[in-house]
């Protein structure tokens, strides 16, 4: 199954292109908004594998964005763009819980590089989480059930 | 020498000798370097960022395209300093190229309440999101170019958003479009059906009501009577990138009472299934559910049509084409006749080259409340629908838009009652250049009769499949992929099916119609006015179209079936470069070259790049001046002795050459600056070669002949060659032009080692582009060994070094001077990339002479 990625920047442009780099290079499938308090609606109709968000928005900024999809998925990794020169703020976006930022203008390669980063870092927390709740299952099935006779 | 003599002060005043005022200038001419290496190496990045593979926004344009602007404003006011204002006139070109620059850059202020309402005559491109481009650019057209335009008034995508939110439909809407399958017709067309039924019965706000009232109230006060009114809509990118042609509604002639009902019907124009498909192609879907709709006063057309600013096939160069039909502008367009063609030249001079009068038996004219169709009387049908004077009026028209846009233009108008020219719109233009067909096997049309022979191109290239004949809407749905739709007309609603069409092949039809625009757009084998296809040909017969060669041909032909050309689109081809290439014709191109030429002037400066070069070449003739004038005062200018082609002037400023030697001339051992010394030691190695031609490969030499062909032609290749050194004890400002070369050393050697640094720029080149790539990258890796922190953008190379001791300076500095007699011409040489590597070993070894040079023609006879 390919990852499915929501991109909010809004700006059309850079959601013309970078959806365009991204459906022609990867299998990966695409949904964009230019309108970032669509965020709340998007995130419970589909299940992203990642989110790529500009950071400054008239309608709602980059931070708030990390905010709301952490609180709705902490395992959804959330890719940064910010304008050149605003590196303090993708620091602060990174300590904000973004998994990665990208600064204007960049070259095709790099976003491609920075959401199979991301994915594979998800795909790892994912199985990690999925093994130590496996692990408690079996640990609390052991509790209840008492030690394994002969 | 004229240029001297220009600037020659009659008798330096008392004070133009002193020290103080030397010093001054000298700053303003450090000021001036400085603006202008840092604007080349802005320009250098947005350059490459050209080339494609970037993503970035319009901020990125603007705040680059700011920062150009505000060195080059710095040179142009330090070269006035230094030239004691006589370079007033630089100031006006550079606002004007500066003007040009802004108006592709600005957006609409922000503002709270965007209005829902425009008049057409407050309208231009920076409320592009508010207007759509179809709008923004008619009111470019209005109000910056001032050509004759309609009347009216614009309703803004946010009209049509409160229309969507007061009947709560923006989210239905939405999750209809969301969910579409462009490949099922037969859903495509019962949703568009959906989506038409929930936008026409809505209810318009008060609010907007009231602001149509007031605007039209205006329009009638201004024309003195009660217009009836064109509804044209605009998308948000419409007339941008993409053509859109034909896919949105137009209704003409709409009696005010009527206007709600009709712009209703424009709004739901985005959702029939051809726009869905349209915009589905385009990756628009999700953005497109916005509109705005322009409202024209109506123009009582007697001859309506489009002009290409260029042959759409690509096949003539240098050409105006013009189709022209009786009556309101459908006819043109939507393929129902063969309009009158006209060919126009752009060169020498605009001139009427060829016409084709067609007979025009049906017009369109406003009705009562309408339009309608009637016949055109007999003789009067075969008369030419445009006058001479009228096609000249409209190529110059043509050229003006063209220019202001800056890039090939498709272009609607109309003549009314009076004779009068009224522009509707314009829009860029798909451009498709021929491809040749392969060599025809022998005996072809025994096995493979030509089924026909005669027709227009609408779009190069070759296809095979089924036919597949479509005359009404219902057939569209059974349309299979890779069938070859034939048809009557060039109806535009075929557009619904040509992202799965082979190709195309239409009865009547001219290759400006929308059908045929959107075929190039597809890039889709298309004929079009074949007179018979629909009598000739029988549904599901196996064809093959050969729009090259204009053929259709019975069965496959696999012998000449290309491959097809991959439909996806590519970066470069998105808004965002389209408006980066925009901003950079005023900025990057370099006309003027050679300093020796007439028009070496602030006039003859087109771009920034322009006036950089300008700036530059007079600042340095300023400072040789000064130099001259200053000679007996504490400040003196000398000229260099030595064998070395060098043409070298030194300006010392204290210090850097030897006290008692003041005459005109020195010797190389006067030279007393310690990094000029360092640098000479360099220049003069006994291995380096500065006299007489080096040996080019020919590939070489013929991309400095047809580089030579667009630029000016230098006399020789070390033109202007008088390089200039500004030298105190410590320091040294070099700058040389050798041929197209341009190279700056800046650099201050003392013994106090955190004072020392050196800089090193070297740009420019009269090889092709890929050739002064690769002696970028050869000085860029040597420089790189040689310890220097090296950054090269383009063929923009910029090397520097701080803080380090003297005497390792000096070695640099000594192998500087090297280094650039040896990429002197070395462009020329360096042919492929292999190269490249031998010659930083080369030199790296000390082979200076390059002896055994891999690319070099030992004799012409060989080559």
């Amino acid at each position: 199954m390919s990852a499915k990625i929501l991109i909010i920047d809004d700006e059309p442009d850079m959601l013309i292109m970078l959806e365009m780099i991204i459906t022609d290079k990867t299998a990966y499938q695409v949904v964009t908004t230019t309108n970032p308090l669509e965020l709340p609606e998007l995130l419970a109709q589909e299940n992203f594998n990642l989110v790529i968000t500009d950071l400054k928005m008239p309608a709602k900024d980059g931070i708030e964005v990390i905010e709301t999809v952490k609180s709705h998925n902490p395992d959804i990794p959330v890719v940064v763009i910010t304008a050149f020169g605003t590196l303090e703020s993708a620091e602060e976006a990174v300590r904000r819980g973004a998994y990665d930022f990208i600064t204007k203008p960049f070259r095709k390669e790099q976003i491609l590089v920075a959401i199979a980063r991301a994915l594979e870092w998800q795909r790892i927390t994912q199985e990690n989480r999925e093994l130590r709740n496996r692990m408690e299952a079996e640990k609390t099935a052991a509790k209840t059930s008492g030690p394994p006779g002969d | 020498m004229k240029l001297l003599n220009l600037f020659r002060r009659k008798k330096p005043s008392a004070a133009a000798a002193g020290e103080e005022f030397f010093k001054k200038k000298y700053q303003s001419f450090k000021n001036l370097l400085e603006a202008n290496n840092a604007a080349l190496e802005v320009m250098s990045h947005m350059e490459a960022t050209q080339e494609g593979d970037y993503v970035f926004d319009l901020q990125f344009i603007r705040a680059s395209a700011e920062s150009i602007l505000e060195k080059v404003q710095t040179i142009v006011q330090e070269l006035n300093t230094l030239g004691d204002n006589r370079y007033a006139e630089l100031v006006k070109v550079y606002q004007n190229i500066a003007a040009k620059i802004q108006n592709e850059t600005e957006a609409a202020p922000p503002s709270l309440s965007v209005p829902l309402v425009l008049p057409l005559s407050q309208v231009d491109r920076r409320f592009l999101l508010q207007v759509g481009g179809k709008n923004a650019n008619l009111g470019e057209i209005k109000n910056r170019l001032q050509l004759p335009t309609p009347e009216g008034f614009v309703l803004t995508n946010e009209a049509y958003r409160l229309v969507l939110a007061e009947n709560r439909l923006t989210e239905p809407l939405a999750s209809l479009v969301k969910e579409l399958d462009i490949d099922n017709i037969e859903q495509l067309t019962e949703k568009s059906q959906i989506l038409r039924e929930m936008l026409l019965p809505a209810k318009i706000p008060q609010r907007l009501v009231e602001e149509v009232n007031q605007q039209y109230g205006q329009l009638v006060a201004a024309l003195n009577y009660e217009p009836y009114l064109a509804l044209r809509s605009s998308g948000l990118y419409e007339d941008l990138e993409s053509s859109f042609a034909g896919q949105f509604l137009t209704v003409l002639n709409v009696p005010f009472d009527r206007f709600f009902p009709s712009y209703l019907e424009v709004l739901a124009s985005q959702f029939t299934p051809t726009a869905l498909v349209y915009l589905s192609q385009k990756r628009l879907l999700q953005r497109q559910l916005a509109m705005s709709v322009g409202c024209l006063a109506m123009v009582p057309a007697r001859s309506s049509g489009v002009m290409f600013t260029a042959d759409p096939t690509g096949s003539r160069g240098d050409v105006l084409v013009i189709d022209a039909a009786w009556g309101l502008g459908p006819a043109v367009v939507d393929g129902t006749l063969t309009p009158d063609h006209y060919v126009l030249s752009k060169q020498p001079a605009l001139d009427l080259l060829e016409q084709q009068i067609s007979r025009k038996p049906r017009r369109w004219i406003a009705a009562d409340r309408g339009i309608a169709e009637e016949a055109v009387p007999l003789e009067e049908g075969s008369q030419p629908a445009l006058t001479r004077d009228e096609l000249l009026t409209l190529g110059r028209y043509a050229l003006q838009l063209e220019e202001y846009f800056g890039s090939p233009q498709d272009i609607e108008f109309s003549v009314d009652l009076q004779g009068r020219i009224i522009l509707l719109q314009s829009r860029p233009l798909t451009l498709l250049t021929p491809r040749a067909t392969g060599i025809l096997p022998p005996h072809l049309e025994e096995r493979h009769p030509v089924l026909l022979d005669h027709g227009t191109v609408a779009c190069f290239g070759v296809a095979a499949g089924p036919v597949f004949m479509v005359d009404h809407q219902a057939d569209l749905s059974h349309f299979p992929d890779g069938a070859i739709l034939v048809a009557r007309h060039t109806t535009a609603r075929y557009g619904a099916v040509l992202h799965k069409a082979a190709g195309m092949v239409i009865d009547i039809g001219s290759a400006t119609s929308h059908l045929a625009i959107l075929a190039r757009e597809f890039k889709l084998p298309a004929l079009v006015d074949t007179g018979k296809a629909t009598q000739v040909l029988r549904p599901g017969q196996e064809i093959t179209v050969d729009a090259n060669q204009i053929r259709v041909y019975d069965g496959r032909l696999e012998e000449i079936l290309q491959a097809p050309v991959a439909k996806t689109s590519l970066l470069a081809e998105t808004p965002i470069y389209a408006r980066l290439r925009r901003v950079l014709r005023w900025i990057t191109p370099l006309r003027l070259t050679d300093p020796k030429l007439a028009n070496f002037t602030p006039a003859a400066c087109q771009t920034l790049h322009d006036i950089t070069r300008f700036a530059h070449q007079m600042a340095v003739t300023e400072m040789f001046e000064l130099g001259e004038q200053a000679r007996q005062g504490e400040v003196h200018m000398v000229q260099l002795q030595t064998n070395i082609p060098l043409n070298l002037y030194i300006i010392d400023l204290g210090g850097g050459i030897r006290a008692d030697h003041r005459g005109r001339f020195v010797s190389p051992e006067d030279i007393t600056s310690i990094p000029l010394r360092a640098l000479w030691r360099g220049i003069s190695h006994p291995e380096i070669s500065w006299a007489g031609p080096i040996p080019i490969d020919m590939r070489g030499l013929y991309s400095v002949v047809s580089r030579s062909l667009t630029a000016a032609a230098p006399q020789h290749a070390d033109f202007w060659a008088r390089t200039l050194a500004i030298v105190s004890e410590n320091y040294l400002n070099y700058s040389s032009r050798l041929g197209y070369h341009f190279a700056t050393i800046d650099a201050l050697v003392s013994d106090v080692r955190n004072d020392n640094y050196l800089s090193f720029r070297f740009k420019g080149g009269a090889a092709d582009e890929s050739r002064r790539g690769r002696r970028a990258r050869f000085l860029g890796e040597v420089l790189t060994r040689l310890d220097l922190e090296v950054d090269i953008t383009g063929d923009l190379v910029v090397a520097r070094l701080w803080k380090y001791p003297r005497p390792l300076l000096e070695e640099k500095l000594d192998l500087l001077g090297r280094l650039m007699g040896c990429a002197r011409q070395r462009d020329m040489v360096m042919a492929d990339e292999s190269t490249v590597e031998w010659y930083i070993q080369a030199f790296l070894e000390g082979n200076y002479r390059f002896a055994g040079e891999p690319g070099s023609v030992a004799n012409p006879d060989q080559g």
